[in-house]
């Protein structure tokens, strides 16, 4: 999980450069051969250490922003680059946290992580293994790498989606609503760990993409906020949240900052 | 040709009728009995697993012995209809009823109702949407026994019914020289007719009970038809198998489980009751019964020993048969459903083909070169054809509840085609290939009434017929009236159906579910 275990041809960069550039993208769905437009000149920028977070009201399209960052749908119009290739698919330097986790029951824990290395042919079977063990390691779950995902508790299960994740060394990781399937408590201890866990010289992860329309959350988490409005989505703010770590979230500065998302978002 | 199609929906409308009227009574009264409940469910569990075979004997015998006319003919197919269709839709008031909230019973007890008030403004209304639809599936399945019973009244009567699909079917094989223009018109007609009654009737039966709903479902498996199989195959295997559950899997009926154990015993020795009497009213109406005729030990054994090998011949034509099925059903269900444009071209067109009844078929595989004159592989084609729908149906609809994030995840991790196929597609269609399984199994004993033994005359030799089966045992021995064959057939067949269900589908499905359900 160490630096010197970067994939190939990953270049070290400095902190503050731009990771990964969503460029004026535009997406419309077509139902009966009628465009539906979805997404609208959506642009923004990702930078090393940075966890940028993009919310908006409930079904503006915030997730399939996310999908089209993954290269799992293809925009309309507009790109998407990460350091100076474009997306042109799914590929193995971003990865995703799902909201409903999407582990297969009939996989232990280690199985499921193994299940997102398979694809990596310049691994053998044993670093495959150490890896899956350390990632389940680094997200708390030493102990159960033979549990089946039936057996574990939601935010355990949430654990092995991130452990999954980090597992193949992705330059940028994708969150996806990763909290709101969560009962509250458990998903405030995980919140707490999430930047020290992701953002940190341990992991090879250089940018982190959350989407929730959770804004306290948001707060909390992000160094900057892209708001999206109803759909057919378009930015409407982008807020750089210079809040001090750890976040008090009892706070008159934190309230401050929740009210001007709000105030976005209405 | 008209007059085919007509008399045999007014045969069809007839048993509905008939099975709702039962469904009603048998259901309302296990639901509101515990004393009923613990046999009553049990009871319909063992009936919902018999196949047409073990009906037919005693309904040609009963029912036609008794009134050897046109009457007593049509009155036989009518039943046997009716035999495909009332256990499930009892099942489905019985689930109804059970499902009320308290909160209505309260309320009809402050109103001090009387029991058909209750009957009349409660328990009829709240079985509505489950009648309408169940009904919409069972109409396919009851057109199977439909087609089978007409073309057996043909093989084994000498009134046999006039007019029906059935009967059209017969005549074209027993035409010199067939009238081919004909049989493609009778097949095309029956097409048409199926799809018009679907919108002209069960669909709108259907929308009409949704103001009857009580809770909320999910609109879209009411619009599509693959959904709604799915929906009744799950219902159907699952109330044939969840109350033996070792763990709570259904936990609103939970409390039953222990009764129906207790259940099961009187409903074995209630089933064998009835077949006895069944046997001994055939017997009375064939007036053939004289006491020097009773076997000896020695003929029992042998015969026994005969019927043995011919079920054992048709497990394993069955089982063969499935597991093509499977082996064609699974990926094929699979690659259609992870597919949306493929799925929605493709599921109305297998949704046309699969409501053609597999019998009237029978003539033209007779036909194909080369493989036509093979009983063996004739016989694999009819069961394929009546059972490879519920297998492939099951499996679309089981992958496309899945949600649409578990499909992202291989291409997410860039996992390769034959990894997601094994890590991921496969195990997820488990669940809906093993229910979707033991419906096919249930349908393929059904099918082998028509596939091992196919007759459109009693003065002319079968126009097929397998070496051994269970499926030609039963109709030669109910054609030739030999009682002994046929109880002892019946009896083994039962016995060896309901212990499978019992033993190994109901582990089988325990053990899938447990594992492979994908709940998150």
């Amino acid at each position: 999980m160490g630096t010197e275990e970067l994939p190939e041809g990953v270049v070290q960069i400095s902190a503050g450069a731009t990771v990964v550039t969503v460029d004026h993208v535009s997406l419309d769905y077509y139902k009966e051969k009628e465009p539906l437009p979805v997404l609208v000149d959506v642009s923004l920028t990702a930078a090393r250490d940075e966890l940028v977070a993009v919310t908006g009201p409930s079904g503006c399209g915030k997730s399939t922003l996310l999908r089209i960052i993954a290269g799992l749908i293809k925009p309309t119009a507009g790109k998407v680059r990460v350091m100076d290739s474009e997306v042109t698919g799914p590929r193995s330097d971003i990865s995703m946290v799902f909201q409903n986790f999407v582990l297969l029951p009939w996989r232990t824990a280690l199985e499921n992580v193994l299940f997102g290395l398979s694809s990596r042919t310049d691994l053998t079977e044993g670093q495959k293994q150490t890896k899956a063990e350390n990632a389940l390691e680094i997200a708390g779950l030493q102990g159960f790498e033979s549990v089946y995902p039936g057996e574990l508790s939601g935010g355990m299960k949430q654990r092995v989606g991130v452990a999954r994740a980090l597992a193949t060394d992705p330059r940028v990781m994708l969150l996806d609503e990763p909290f709101s399937s969560l009962d509250d408590l458990t998903a405030e201890r995980l919140r707490k760990e999430t930047h020290t866990l992701l953002i940190n010289p341990q992991t090879s992860v250089q940018t982190v993409i959350l989407v929730s329309h959770n804004v306290e959350e948001i707060i909390e988490l992000a160094d900057k906020v892209i708001v999206l409005s109803a759909r057919p989505a378009h930015v409407v703010g982008e807020l750089k949240v210079d809040l001090p770590r750890p976040r008090n979230k009892q706070s008159e500065e934190f309230f401050q900052w929740v009210d001007k998302v709000y105030s976005l978002l209405s | 040709m008209a007059l085919d199609i007509a008399a045999s929906w007014a045969r069809m409308i007839l048993a509905l009728g008939l099975s709702i009227l039962f469904a009603l009574a048998v259901g309302i009264w296990a639901a509101r009995s515990r004393r009923a409940e613990a046999v009553i469910l049990p009871l319909l569990d063992i009936f919902q697993s018999i196949p047409i075979l073990g009906f037919f004997p005693f309904v040609i015998g009963g029912i036609y012995g008794a009134l050897p006319n046109a009457v007593g003919a049509n009155l036989a197919v009518i039943v046997l209809i009716f035999t495909s269709m009332s256990w499930n839709i009892a099942f489905g008031v019985y689930e109804s009823v059970k499902a009320i909230p308290q909160d209505y019973y309260d309320l009809l007890d402050v109103a001090h109702a009387s029991t058909w008030q209750r009957i009349r403004t409660l328990y009829i209304p709240a079985s509505m949407s489950r009648i309408a639809y169940n009904t919409q599936i069972s109409w396919a399945v009851g057109l199977f026994f439909l087609v089978a019973s007409e073309i057996i009244s043909v093989g084994s009567t000498n009134v046999p019914v006039s007019y029906g699909i059935g009967i059209a079917v017969t005549s074209f094989q027993n035409a010199s020289p067939p009238d081919y223009p004909d049989y493609v018109l009778l097949i095309a007609s029956i097409i048409v007719a199926v799809v018009v009654w679907r919108f002209l009737f069960l669909r709108e039966f259907a929308l009409w009970s949704e103001r009857f709903k009580m809770m909320e479902e999910p609109r879209e498996i009411h619009r599509d038809p693959i959904m709604r199989f799915y929906s009744w195959v799950n219902h159907r295997s699952i109330s044939k198998l969840f109350l033996l559950a070792h763990d709570s899997g259904v936990t609103k009926f939970t409390s039953s489980i222990a009764r129906f154990r207790r259940g099961l015993k009187y409903a074995v020795l209630i089933f064998l009751g009835i077949v006895f009497t069944l046997i001994a009213v055939t017997v009375w109406q064939s007036g053939t019964l004289n006491v020097s005729s009773l076997p000896s030990l020695y003929t029992l054994l042998s015969n026994e020993v005969g019927i043995l090998y011919s079920l054992a011949v048709s497990f394993v034509r069955v089982w063969y048969v499935v597991a093509i099925c499977i082996a064609i059903g699974l990926p094929m269900g699979v690659v259609i459903s992870l597919n949306f444009k493929l799925y929605d071209t493709a599921s109305p067109i297998l949704e046309v083909i699969s409501s053609i009844p597999a019998p009237i078929l029978l003539p033209a595989i007779v036909l194909i070169p080369l493989i036509g004159h093979d009983s063996e592989i004739v016989a694999a084609i009819v069961i394929f054809l009546s059972v490879f729908w519920y297998i492939v149906f099951n499996v679309m609809a089981g992958v496309r509840t899945l949600p649409a994030d578990i499909k992202d995840l291989p291409h997410v991790f860039k996992v390769s085609r034959w990894a997601s196929w094994r890590n991921v597609y496969i195990p997820s269609a488990l669940t809906a290939l093993v229910t979707g399984a033991i419906t096919a199994v249930g349908g393929a004993w059904n099918a082998l009434i028509i596939a091992e033994y196919f007759q459109t005359s009693p003065t002319k030799a079968p126009l097929t017929q397998v070496a051994s089966g269970i499926g030609k045992t039963i109709t030669v021995a109910t054609n030739k009236g030999d009682y002994l064959t046929l109880a002892l057939a019946v009896i083994s067949m039962t016995i060896l159906i309901v212990t499978f269900n019992l033993t190994v589908w109901r582990r089988l499905y325990h053990r899938v579910t447990k594992r492979y359900t994908y709940n998150r």
